[in-house]
């Protein structure tokens, strides 16, 4: 004990001071770049063997699709007989997806409309970028009003033709959520106040008591909602049938819409199954088990060819309608069982302090239960949004054009005939991003609402 | 057995004469298992009441038959004169003046300290935001933890949560607190500052049922002692006659094996 952590004092009697050593950095080969590589791949002969054939193999792998990809590729020629006389098969041919770009990305969709769909996807982003903005505070009301309102506005775009009366006003009622998201958004991030409120103080009622506030709050979104109806009246599209829809974009309605219903419906299921009401727990149950042991082919199937037997004659669903309607199901049917087990991981003793302090059924589930639940089941939940992301590309089978069937299309054209292994390999890259995007985000997700909740 | 109906001027309580809390012949079974059999007691205002027994002696079953988190088959649980019964919104009721403190603390990992103690007076009691945590910070400094306030349940020690726990539940404002093994899960430095804010509470006239095997702090701060054997109460004593004096072997035995290692 040369170093001694006991200082003894003079008193005899005095009991001995104690003075813990302070800490010293950890050995500098266990940390950083070379201690993690030492740790990791050279910790052995036999590590080190491995780290070099392993290193290899990445290598042959990847400088083989580089090569053929973008080394030996072709990114100009007419057609496809003209890429294998430069290159033969050993490099891509590019010019041929080139050629099919807006077809894969946006189906048949009339060229000159286009821009609609552009600006219903930018719509989409607007709407949502607020929520990742400092300072807003009504970041739940905007994310309700992104999957309640924004859908009018978004279908109107999409599809045009004939309003009518309904229409209009419920694309009026997208313009003024649209416009409300934007205004709240600035009057919080300049003023702290929401606009409705905002507005109630600029109509000078700000020393008025709260419900004349809030009177004058509605008023003030009444006018907004005013100037929306006339603007709609005054703007017609043209009608674009569903069938001409296509590629990403057909993906991306059919997933986004099968995303943003599964979760809330599976919640519902998932509550359900577990309800007490035998009545309501043995639909949820039946539901679930029955749409859970089919395959989604099968529904697809189903809904497409069979769902026109069971209706009345001259009564027509629309065959997109009718496989989104499957697709939601389907997911939802999955999700339930997810959230279910989210459910069944949170310890008896939560629930039973909500009854204890007289937390009703529905408090205690959407305040202590759920927000749990969902927590820990973020990566399961985002690995079902993925699997329905490319489960999608199912609806092929039932003659809607998505991005792996465009891509297909592409190698029947008689100029890139036989193309179609360079269309894949876009495709793939497509699906990878995205996919790939929605797991990182799920990752950053979970490290920020770990952050607070542990040590 | 009338062992435990005790004359009322042997209990410190001289407010009040009609108990805030009845059991009438309650019984319950797990199954086909019965946990509590017939059991009968009445606890006065202001009065303390510890219980202690052996595993599985249905201790910890009774208290959670007083606010019905366990629901008991025969019988009555009577608050304030009035009983538990299928009346769902009435039991709520009942159950706001009952707080309770969970042996694994069960607080909410997911919200802060002061969430934890504002969501119920917000939500239940419908207080206004700001009041609500006016009253939780009160709460926090009397049981020495108002720092904490921002922290997450699972950034505080053993100790510090199960008093966040007892803050959470005064934040109700009960007129009866159940205490199931709130030192039980605790590492043994941290017991004292859990018992030390019990004892306070007692001190001020809140009416405690506590399962517990702290002795020592049955002896300073029990009315009366409970002790609990196979869903039976087998005797009910103030703690000097109880720890000094048991009258029956079962008592004796179970003393003598907790009181010396």
């Amino acid at each position: 004990m040369s170093d001694s952590t006991l200082v003894t004092t003079d008193d005899v009697d005095k009991a001995l001071v104690f003075k813990p050593k302070d800490a010293r950095p950890a050995p500098p080969s266990t940390v950083g770049v070379i201690g993690w590589m030492r740790n990791n791949l050279f910790s052995n002969v036999s590590n080190t063997l491995l780290t070099i054939v392993g290193a290899y193999i990445v290598y042959t792998f990847f400088s083989a699709v580089l090569n053929w990809a973008v080394f030996n590729a072709v990114w100009e020629a007419e057609s496809r007989r003209e890429c294998l006389d430069l290159v033969g098969r050993s490099g891509a041919c590019w010019p041929g997806v080139a050629a099919w770009m807006e077809n894969l990305i946006y189906g048949l969709y009339p060229k000159h409309q286009v821009w609609r769909i552009n600006l219903g996807f930018l719509a989409l982003i607007a709407w949502v970028i607020p929520l990742w903005l400092p300072r807003v505070k009504s970041k739940v009301a905007i994310g309700i009003s992104a999957v309640l309102i924004y859908p009018f506005l978004a279908s109107y775009f999409f599809m045009g033709g004939n309003k009518g009366l309904v229409w209009t006003l419920l694309i009026a009622l997208g313009v003024t959520g649209f416009a409300w998201v934007w205004l709240t958004t600035l009057t919080e991030m300049r003023y702290g106040l929401p606009f409705t409120r905002f507005m109630a103080g600029m109509l000078g009622a700000s020393g008025k008591p709260q419900e004349v506030q809030v009177k004058y709050g509605r008023f003030s979104m009444l006018f907004v909602f005013v100037i929306a109806l006339v603007l709609v009246t005054q703007w017609e599209l043209q009608e674009v049938q569903t069938r001409q829809w296509g590629g990403l974009f057909l993906t991306l309605v059919i997933s986004g819409i099968g995303i943003t219903f599964s979760l809330p419906a599976g919640i519902v299921l998932a509550l359900g199954r577990r309800s007490n009401m035998p009545l309501i727990r043995i639909l949820s149950t039946t539901f679930i088990e029955l749409f859970r042991s089919v395959p989604l082919i099968t529904i697809l199937f189903m809904f497409n060819t069979m769902l026109p037997l069971f209706l009345p004659v001259g009564v027509e669903v629309n065959q997109l309608l009718r496989a989104i309607v499957a697709v939601c199901l389907f997911a939802a049917a999955y999700m339930a069982e997810v959230i279910r087990g989210g459910l069944q991981a949170i310890p008896k003793g939560q629930y039973e302090a909500a009854d204890a302090m007289g937390l009703g059924y529905w408090q205690s589930t959407t305040l202590i239960i759920m927000p749990q639940a969902l927590k820990i089941m973020i990566p399961t939940i985002v690995g079902n949004f993925i699997g329905l992301f490319k489960d999608t590309t199912l609806v092929s089978i039932i003659g809607l054009f998505d991005l792996l069937s465009m891509s297909r299309a592409v190698g029947e054209d008689s100029r890139w005939l036989g193309l179609f292994i360079e269309p894949f390999f876009f495709v793939t890259m497509i699906y990878f991003v995205f996919c790939f995007l929605m797991s990182q985000y799920s990752i950053n997700l979970e490290r920020k609402l770990a952050a607070g909740n542990q040590r | 057995m009338n062992t435990n109906v005790l004359p009322r001027e042997q209990t410190k309580s001289k407010t009040s004469s009609r108990p805030v809390i009845e059991l009438v012949g309650m019984s319950k079974w797990f199954g086909s298992f019965q946990v509590l059999k017939d059991i009968d007691l009445q606890v006065y205002e202001g009065e303390r009441i510890v219980v202690c027994g052996p595993s599985g002696s249905g201790k910890s079953t009774m208290i959670r038959c007083i606010n019905q988190l366990e629901v008991h088959q025969e019988g009555d649980v009577i608050i304030n004169g009035e009983a538990f019964g299928n009346d769902v919104a009435k039991n709520d009721h009942i159950r706001r003046e009952i707080g309770m403190v969970f042996q694994q603390f069960n607080l909410f990992p997911h919200l802060s300290v002061l969430e934890n103690l504002t969501l119920a007076p917000i939500w239940v009691k419908e207080m206004p935001k700001h009041e609500a945590e006016s009253l939780a910070m009160s709460l926090l400094e009397r049981v020495r933890i108002p720092e904490q306030a921002l922290k997450y349940p699972l950034q505080l020690s053993g100790g510090q949560q199960q008093r966040v726990a007892i803050a959470r539940a005064l934040c109700m404002n009960p007129q009866i607190m159940l205490f199931d093994e709130p030192t039980s899960a605790l590492d043994p430095e941290m017991i004292n500052e859990v018992l030390d804010v019990m004892i306070e509470l007692a001190d001020s006239g809140m009416t405690m049922i506590v399962v517990t095997h702290e002795m020592n702090f049955a002896r300073r701060v029990a009315d009366r002692v409970i002790f609990m054997d196979q869903g039976e109460i087998v005797e009910v004593a103030p703690p000097g006659p109880f720890f000094d004096n048991p009258r029956y072997d079962r008592t004796r035995l179970f003393l003598s094996q907790i009181l010396h290692h």
